[in-house]
This record gives C-alpha cells, sequence and structure tokens, in this order.
C-alpha cells in the first residue's frame, strides 16, 4: 500500500540533541518521585495497552500497532469527526463510535476488528467513492492518495451506484492561488485544507460552499489562497483535490526517491524530504520534526527544489589572461595550492583569504577553517543576508528564519572567523584588507558574490579561485571555477537557529568532474599537506564532535541515520 | 393554508396555549395582560417569589416534555447545568426555527400570541439563572420574527425585560435571532453554530449545550411550544399540568399540526395521547378523509417519522411512548395524512428529496447518501427502478444511520423511505415491474 506522506511515513527524523548550553553540571538526582500513573490503560481489540493521556484515540491504537484508517483527523488540526472512516466499536456503546471524538479514558475497551466495524468502514468507503471521479490513471495524487489506500484497505471493491457522478463544472483544475491547483469533483469534504488555513496559517482562505451533496471547498469570494504555506494545504488533502501547480504531472509519486533533508531557504533548518528520480529533483516536501517545523513548509523554502538543478559549471574553467581551458579537477586543485604556497612562501600567512559559506555545511566550513589553521592563516570569514523572515509553526511555537541561509551558526561555530591578526570579507570590500589568493568555497555565499561593485574589490586579489555550481559575477571573475554540488549531491550537516545540529543525505552523485564541496576543500588540503584522501563527512564529524565546543553529540547515531519512522507513527514515538 | 381559526377547542381539555387565538389583538400586549398574561412572571419575581430551583422543580414535577421532538424531559434538561459554571454566563436559546415538514405550531404560537412565548422565555431563563436570552427563528417567519421584534419591544417598555425586572434584581435581554432557512439549523447544535454566525453544522456531542453551547457557554436550548408550556404550569401547578394526558410520562396539553389528505387541516390542541384517528375523523378535529378516501399512509411526527400504515394507526395515542410504541415517533407532532390514492414512492421521493437538500454536507455517509436515496427514488418512481433496487434502498438506509453520523438527520433522512419500502414493498415491486405507478395517477403528496 502507498505510502501517506502527513503521517511522516517512510520520512527519516533526525534525533536532534539539543547543543548543550555552557558548562553547567547535570542536575543533582531529584528523589525518586511518587509513581504517578501519566498514562492511560486502553484495551484493543481484548489486548491492554499503556498510552499516553494527551493523545486522540486514532493516535493511541497507532502506537498499540492498529492502525484506524480516517480521512478528516490530522495530529495537528480541530477534531472534527465528519469523514466518518475510523469507526469502532466502544464497549458499552450501542452505536458505533468515530474513533477520533472519542475521548481517551482509562479503561477503555475498543474493538476495531469486528464484522459491523469492517461493515461501517466499508459503507463510509462507498459513500465516499460514489461520486468521486476514480480518474487515478489521470490524477496526481494517485500513488500517495489516502482514498486509494482506504478504498484498498478497508472498502469493498463493488459499488452499486450507477447514477450520474456530481460535477463541479467550473470548480475544476482551477488555481486557487499561486502554487495551489483545486479540482473539486475528487474533493471528499475532509475540510483538512480549511482548517489549515484557519488554525496554522491563521489567514482562513479556504471555506465551504453550499450544502448537502452540493457541498465545496473554495476560497472567499475574490482572495486567492495566497498565505505563506500555502502548499500545505495541498499537503493535508488527502486526496487530489488540491495539488501543488509546481509538482503537478511532472512524476509519477511511486517512482520518487525520498530522500531526508533540510531546506536551504532559511535558518530555521525545516526538515524536508528531497524527491528525486534519474539525478532530478521534483520536489521538497515536509518532513515531520515537532520541535523544527512539525509538518509543515513554508512555500518560499519547498519551491527552492527546483534551483538544485540548475547547472551552470559542469566543469572545471581555468583563466589564464584571454585564454580559458578546462582542465581536471586536480590539476586545477594543484594549480590553487601551488597559488596559496607561493603567496605564503611570499608574502606570509595573511596573504590568503578563506571565505566559507553560510550554505555549506559544518562539515565543509569545519574542514576549511582546518585547512587555515594548517597553514596558520588568520583570514577567514563567512557572511550571510538577511533573508525572509520566514515564519514555521512548530508544535508549540512560531519559529522565525531572518537569514538568507542555512548554516550561518554552523559556519561560525566551527570557527570560520577572522582569526588573530586576520581580517575577513568586510575588510577586503571596505579595501582594508588586501588578499593575495583568495578561496571562494561557495561561489553563491550572497548578495555581495553578484554585486558589479563588490565584485571588482574581492577581484583585486592576485589569484582568486572559487567553487560553484551556478554562474554570477564572481565566477565571471575568477581565475579557477571548480565545479561543485547541490544540497541533493552531498551530505552534511546545519546547525539551525535553535542550535539543532541537522542532517541532510545524499540523494544523488553529482555528474563527474564536479565534485561536492567537502570534496574540493579535502583536495586542496591534501594538495597543501593537510588531512587524509579518506575522510568523509563522517571522519569530519566525528573530528567535530571531538574538537568544536557544544558539538560533542554531533556525530551519534541519531545524527548519522536518523530515525525511521514506521508506516503512521506520530511524533511523540522516536522523536527527540 | 394555516390560519388561525385552524384551531378548535377540545373537548377533553380546555385550549390552554391556544386559548388567546382568534381573539382581538392577540398579539398586544395590553390584551395579553387583559386576559391575565404576565401574571406568572409576576408570581415568580415579586412578593416572596419563588427560587429559580422551586421554579425547576415544578416544571419536573409537571412531567413537561420537550415538544420540539425528542420529547426530553425539560426539568431534567435544566438540571444538566453545571453547578459551577466556572464564571460563564448561562444562556437560553428558543428554537424557533420550525421546519419540519408537517409541523407549523410554533409559527401559530408566535405569530398570534407572542407575549405567551416571551412570558415563557423569562420564566425559564430565570429557571437556569440566564442573563441574556435569545429566539432563533427561521428566515422565512418574516412576520413572525416581525411580530415578535415588536412584542420583545412592548415587554421592555412593560419592565418585564431588562434590568432590575419588576424591582427585583433580575435582569434578562431577549434577542430575536432570524435564521437563513436551513432545516439543519433546527437541530441544537446546528442552531447554536448559526446563532454564534457560522455554518449551520452540528456539533460533535459531547459536550452537549447544557454544557457547551452558545459561544461555548452553558446553554439550555428549548421549543417555542415547551417554553409557552411553562407560563401553565407556573400559573395553574404542577400537577394540573401532570394531570392532562394519557398517563404520568406524557403529560400536558399538546398541539397537533394536521395536513395530508383530511378535510380540515390545520393546528388542534389536544390533551397529549389523543387518539391518531380521533384526530383524523373526529368532529372537533380532522373532520374525516377528503373525498371519503381511505388512509394508505400517516407520518405521525414529521418528515423524520416513519410511516405508519392504516393498520397501525388504530390504536395509536398521540404521545411520545404511544407512538414509539408503534415504531414511529411524536416528534413535533406533525400529522401527515396520506391517502389511498397517492403513490407512496413518489412520497418517499418527494421527501427524500428535501433531506438530499438540506444535508448540512459535513458527514459522509448523510452528504453523499441522502442525494443517492433521492435519485433510487427518482428513478423508479420514473419506470426505470430495477428488481434489486428496493434491497438497494433498505441497504443505504442501513448505511447511514445509527452511528455513523455526528447528527440524527441521517437517522430522520431514512424514515421515509426505509419505512415505505419495508411496509409498502409491493406498490414498489409493482412500480419496477409494470413501470408505472400501482394507485395509476401521479398525484403530488401534500406536505403541509
Amino acid at each position: 500500500m502507498p505510502r501517506r506522506r502527513e503521517d511522516g511515513d517512510g520520512d527519516r527524523l533526525s534525533s536532534n540533541p539539543e547543543a548543550p548550553k555552557g558548562a553547567a553540571p547535570p542536575p543533582p538526582a531529584a528523589p525518586a518521585p511518587p509513581p504517578a500513573k501519566d498514562t492511560f490503560t486502553v484495551v484493543f481489540d481484548g489486548r491492554p495497552v499503556e498510552v499516553p493521556k494527551n493523545v486522540n484515540l486514532i493516535e493511541a491504537a497507532n502506537l498499540a500497532g492498529i492502525e484506524i484508517p480516517h480521512f478528516c483527523f490530522h495530529p495537528r488540526l480541530s477534531v472534527v469527526g465528519q469523514c466518518r472512516m475510523c469507526l469502532v466499536e466502544i464497549e458499552g456503546m450501542p452505536k458505533i463510535q468515530a474513533a477520533c471524538t472519542t475521548p481517551l479514558k482509562d479503561g477503555l475497551s475498543v474493538k476495531t476488528t469486528t464484522e459491523r466495524v469492517r461493515q461501517s468502514r466499508a459503507a463510509t468507503m462507498e459513500f465516499l467513492l460514489i461520486n468521486h471521479p476514480l480518474d487515478c490513471p489521470i490524477c496526481d495524487q494517485a500513488g500517495e492518495c489516502t482514498l486509494q489506500d482506504n478504498s484498498f484497505g478497508y472498502g469493498n471493491q463493488l459499488s452499486e451506484y450507477d447514477e450520474q457522478k456530481r460535477q463541479y463544472p467550473s470548480f475544476d483544475r482551477t488555481p486557487i492561488g499561486p502554487h495551489v491547483i483545486a479540482d473539486m469533483t475528487r474533493c471528499i469534504q475532509c475540510t483538512r485544507c480549511i482548517r489549515f488555513c484557519q488554525e496554522i496559517a491563521g489567514t482562513s482562505e479556504l471555506t465551504f460552499l453550499d450544502r448537502g451533496g452540493r457541498t465545496l471547498v473554495w476560497t472567499h469570494a475574490g482572495k486567492p489562497l495566497a498565505n505563506e504555506w500555502s502548499a500545505c494545504a495541498a499537503d493535508v488533502c488527502p486526496v487530489g483535490a488540491l495539488t501543488a501547480r509546481e509538482f503537478r504531472f511532472r512524476k509519477r509519486v511511486w517512482y520518487l526517491e525520498k530522500t531526508p533533508s533540510v531546506c536551504p531557504g532559511c535558518n530555521i533548518g525545516c526538515n524536508i524530504s528531497i524527491e528525486s528520480k534519474d539525478d532530478t529533483v521534483y520536489r521538497f516536501l515536509p518532513r515531520l520534526n515537532p520541535k523544527v517545523n512539525d509538518y509543515w513548509l513554508c512555500d518560499y523554502g519547498r519551491f527552492l527544489s527546483e534551483s538544485l538543478n540548475l547547472r551552470d559549471v559542469e566543469k572545471v574553467s581555468l583563466r589564464e589572461g584571454s585564454k580559458v581551458s578546462t582542465p581536471t579537477v586536480p590539476v586545477a586543485i594543484d594549480r590553487i595550492a601551488r597559488e596559496i604556497r607561493a603567496a605564503l612562501d611570499s608574502k606570509g600567512p595573511a596573504s590568503v583569504l578563506f571565505l566559507g559559506s553560510a550554505h555549506l555545511s559544518n562539515e565543509e566550513n569545519f574542514l576549511l577553517r582546518k585547512l587555515a589553521d594548517h597553514l596558520q592563516c588568520p583570514n577567514r570569514d563567512v557572511v550571510v543576508d538577511a533573508g525572509g523572515p520566514r515564519r514555521i509553526k512548530s508544535q508549540t511555537e512560531w519559529l522565525k528564519g531572518e537569514e538568507a541561509a542555512a548554516n550561518f551558526r554552523g559556519a561560525r561555530d566551527m570557527g570560520m572567523t577572522p582569526g588573530p591578526g586576520g581580517f575577513g570579507l568586510e575588510a577586503v570590500l571596505g579595501g582594508k584588507g588586501s588578499p593575495d589568493v583568495l578561496f571562494v568555497a561557495d561561489a553563491a555565499f550572497g548578495a555581495a558574490a553578484n554585486d558589479g561593485e563588490k565584485v571588482p574589490a574581492l577581484r583585486r586579489a592576485r589569484f582568486l579561485a572559487v567553487a560553484a555550481r551556478t554562474e554570477n559575477a564572481l565566477t565571471r571573475a575568477a581565475d579557477v571555477v571548480l565545479p561543485a554540488a547541490s544540497l541533493a549531491e552531498k551530505e552534511g550537516t546545519f546547525t539551525n537557529l535553535q542550535g539543532r545540529v541537522q542532517k541532510f543525505e545524499r540523494a544523488f552523485l553529482a555528474p563527474p568532474p564536479v565534485r561536492a564541496h567537502w570534496e574540493l576543500i579535502l583536495l586542496l588540503a591534501n594538495a597543501l599537506g593537510y588531512g587524509d584522501r579518506s575522510w568523509t563527512p563522517s571522519d569530519l564529524r566525528a573530528q567535530i564532535a571531538a574538537e568544536v565546543k557544544g558539538y560533542a553529540r554531533a556525530a551519534e547515531p541519531g545524527i548519522e541515520g536518523g530515525l525511521l519512522l514506521k508506516k503512521g507513527d506520530f511524533p511523540w514515538k522516536g522523536a527527540p | 393554508m394555516l390560519s388561525s381559526t385552524g384551531s378548535r377547542r377540545t373537548p377533553e381539555v380546555e385550549r390552554v396555549l391556544t386559548a388567546r387565538i382568534g381573539r382581538k389583538d392577540s398579539r398586544s400586549i395590553d390584551t395579553y395582560l387583559a386576559d391575565g398574561g404576565y401574571a406568572a412572571w409576576k408570581k415568580v419575581l415579586t412578593g416572596g417569589g419563588w427560587t429559580p430551583q422551586q421554579l425547576t422543580e415544578e416544571v419536573k414535577k409537571s412531567g413537561l416534555r420537550g415538544r420540539g421532538g425528542a420529547g426530553f424531559p425539560t426539568g431534567m434538561k435544566w438540571g444538566f447545568i453545571p453547578k459551577d459554571t466556572k464564571g460563564k454566563p448561562i444562556y437560553l436559546l428558543c428554537n424557533a426555527d420550525e421546519s419540519e415538514p408537517g409541523t407549523f405550531k410554533d409559527r401559530l404560537l408566535m405569530e398570534e400570541d407572542p407575549h405567551q412565548v416571551i412570558e415563557g422565555i423569562l420564566l425559564s431563563s430565570y429557571a437556569i439563572a440566564c442573563r441574556d436570552a435569545y429566539l432563533y427563528i427561521r428566515g422565512e417567519f418574516y412576520e413572525g420574527a416581525r411580530i415578535l421584534n415588536r412584542a420583545v419591544e412592548e415587554a421592555y417598555a412593560k419592565g418585564f425585560l431588562g434590568e432590575k425586572i419588576l424591582g427585583s434584581s433580575y435582569a434578562l435581554d431577549l434577542t430575536i435571532h432570524r435564521g437563513a432557512g436551513a432545516y439543519i439549523c433546527g437541530e441544537e447544535t446546528g442552531l447554536i453554530e448559526s446563532l454564534e454566525g457560522k455554518r449551520g453544522q452540528p456539533r460533535i456531542k459531547p459536550p452537549f449545550p447544557a454544557v457547551s453551547g452558545v459561544f461555548n457557554c452553558p446553554t439550555i436550548v428549548n421549543n417555542v411550544e415547551t417554553l409557552a408550556c411553562v407560563v401553565h404550569i407556573v400559573n395553574r401547578g404542577a400537577d394540573w399540568f401532570a394531570k392532562i394526558g394519557r398517563n404520568e410520562k406524557n403529560t400536558g396539553p399538546k398541539l397537533y399540526c394536521l395536513s395530508g389528505h383530511v378535510n380540515r387541516p390545520g393546528v388542534y390542541e389536544a390533551a397529549m395521547g389523543l387518539p391518531l384517528k380521533e384526530l383524523i375523523f373526529g368532529q372537533e378535529y380532522g373532520r374525516g378523509m377528503k373525498d371519503g378516501r381511505g388512509i394508505k399512509a400517516v407520518i405521525p411526527g414529521g418528515a423524520s417519522a416513519n410511516m405508519l400504515t392504516a393498520a397501525e394507526i388504530e390504536d395509536c395515542p398521540l404521545d411520545f411512548d404511544g407512538v414509539a410504541a408503534k415504531g414511529s415517533m411524536l416528534g413535533s407532532a406533525a400529522i401527515i395524512v396520506i391517502n389511498e390514492d397517492t403513490c407512496i414512492v413518489d412520497a418517499a421521493r418527494n421527501l427524500s428529496k428535501f433531506f438530499s437538500h438540506e444535508s448540512c454536507g459535513q458527514c459522509t455517509p448523510c452528504r453523499e447518501g441522502t442525494p443517492w436515496l433521492y435519485k433510487v427514488l427518482d428513478r423508479i418512481e420514473s419506470g426505470e427502478g430495477r428488481a434489486e433496487d428496493l434491497d438497494l434502498l433498505e441497504r443505504i438506509c442501513n448505511q447511514m444511520a445509527n452511528g455513523m453520523t455526528i447528527c440524527v438527520f441521517a437517522d430522520a433522512a431514512i424514515a421515509p423511505p426505509l419505512s415505505s419500502v419495508r411496509k409498502f414493498r409491493e406498490e414498489y415491486r409493482h412500480h419496477v415491474e409494470q413501470k408505472r405507478c400501482l394507485v395509476g395517477a401521479k398525484t403530488e403528496m401534500a406536505t403541509a
């Protein structure tokens, strides 16, 4: 059965340890509190299970390993009990009950497998499907559609409905905002999208129109669905009624490979799943992390996905006078190393500037800083542009990201700040510092790299080497441009505004000769006599854990692999 | 078709609720006061007066059961207000969204004797310690709303409403709120949602309105007729009220809305438990079937009630338990009489169309099931039915009710098709096989 994305199925969830704050001693062991029971005992089909008190019965069943099918229930939205799919029998209640609206209490006895439950669920499925177009072959939701899943799981495969199906002639395949396309013939009136806009976004663009069998979801007159998280309305839609315009019809979802990653859009560091096929990124989906982005993702971050497919720099370019050549990466690296060595030998350690990037991982910035240390060069820096602000609602609070890159904090933590006697980017731009050799680890480090007034200041260096994926003023000015990988093509960690170290995995390999930034930096370090050719990001993480204050847990397995959530798992299980 | 003269004195019980109907200027406060109006209000509020608890006890003792349809004991409902409301105000909400097909009794009370309704609201508000009361009247009752609003103004002017009523410390405001014309807003939680300005959709229960109703505060929702009864319970005592009716569980005077193929349709007041046949044939009431035709079916409690066959109405007392014993319900006491010339499939189709139009659309089985029922019935009626359609009708009905939905709308919507297909299966089968109606002529069912 295809997986459901909103339940975090198949997603990985990093167990993100909080970076320890300072060196506070551990609190003294408190005397053991009286054993107060903070759980309820709920009997599922005769089997008693201890469940937390603050969960919904559907969630409690999930903890007990029992799936209660549902459409309208969502862990973060108000309970409306109207899809009538989660029907169960409750001991002592004569009528069949909706699980989502049944208050949890101690001793509750729930039957989920009786014939009556089976029939009731099949009845709801039949009602849901009589007016559904069943056009799965041309529906973009197919493969991740709850209606499909529950139909296979709980429906009778035949229906006696033989009438004209309901149509919404002027409400199908219509954009209702910049990112969402609505098709009301497929809608099952679960109101998740309406509730998302009311309760999470707080913007209430969507509403029910008309009533009874003619009920449809649409925007309030004249107002587009244009909040900052509008595509989440398509995420929570269990069927193909709301779909994201950018992804629609680009790829059948069952072909997509999911890779856990972190949104590069700002310093909130929303957990995402990069969905790719054949070395192409097709979309970002939010990946459940209750402490950061919960089930959500802002439109800005989500639709950065396409930018990962951009590649202007496909091979090395080495400029000598007016002659441009394309040597191999090792040859180009050797050339950079020679220039650095020459500068150091002739003008001393302060003649080289290593510029890191808030877009690069902790591992990459760390390695670059270690290289600078090795060369006793005090000039290293990292900058970040103001961005956003982007906002996202975690389970408990609103987070606000005001930086235009994901890892400024991490890059600084890795030591990418000018050392004693050293200078940084500001000095170069202000004319106060002038390196002989400038190594820019990420040519897209900020707006300055494409600023016609600032790039000449950087170009004052005798030798300018950059790693880049896309072309800009800086790459056009550089002596050497190394082809570098996208976020999807490498692994690493970012540190978000909360100090949470979050790992992103590699979705696919960059096409040769493109290399990940950390590979390029490592090659350069090797050429300059530092480091081991065999180092991987995981080795670098171990070094970070050993050396960088506050990062002692950065190499732990939770970070390393993430926790694989089982189908339908909810956040309190395995979540940090 | 209803006029104030449609109401008739009954031999068993004097007219109580409708006593003033037909009187000249019955709507004005002056005639109401002249006829002894607001005596109950004065009795409760002045000269020693009654405590709210006394009033509630009196209503409990009277055996008054809600006249809106469910027949829930009114005093007991009032008792469900939490003792400690945690600082929240308590609301009284008078349900005047009279929209059950075949029902037109509350309209009569509101349009012809509005002060009786207002006095009932005053008394009940006092009993539950309510400071702000609402009367939600269905949008189509424009005239009723106009009359009530004028009556409320009169009551304010006379000091029966407002601050320090009749010199006591009690204060009450009453607001008349017009709905926009949706059947589902007669369901008490749909009513509350609508009153709050939201889409009229029933809420999940529990919590019940007595705990969390209007603006999430404790709320008592009572029908117009129920509240009118309270006036007379205070005036004449619980014992007097309890003695009217067939037994102690079905007490008081009752308004019956008689419609369909009878000689004299209208609202009739009688003691609870009036025999159904008496209502149809009695000289004081319906005066028999129009043109002397026979009875095919009777719907005893509005469109939501199961149809009864001619045999079943033989000894059917019209009270809550009497009709329930026949497998139907008294509901809003809307008795719709269907003669033998009426096509029962068409009758069921007509009612199904209504329910399909009025489903609020939030629960899947009701939203999808009600139009399906209508489509199948329409198919049978138009001669395109199939043999398996009869079982299909039953199956759809059984898949919609008994906990499948949030409110009982679906349970109501299945009553006409399910009861008719079970009780008149031969007629349905004839329809399917012969592609035409057994009774030969397609007649429109007269509902109200």
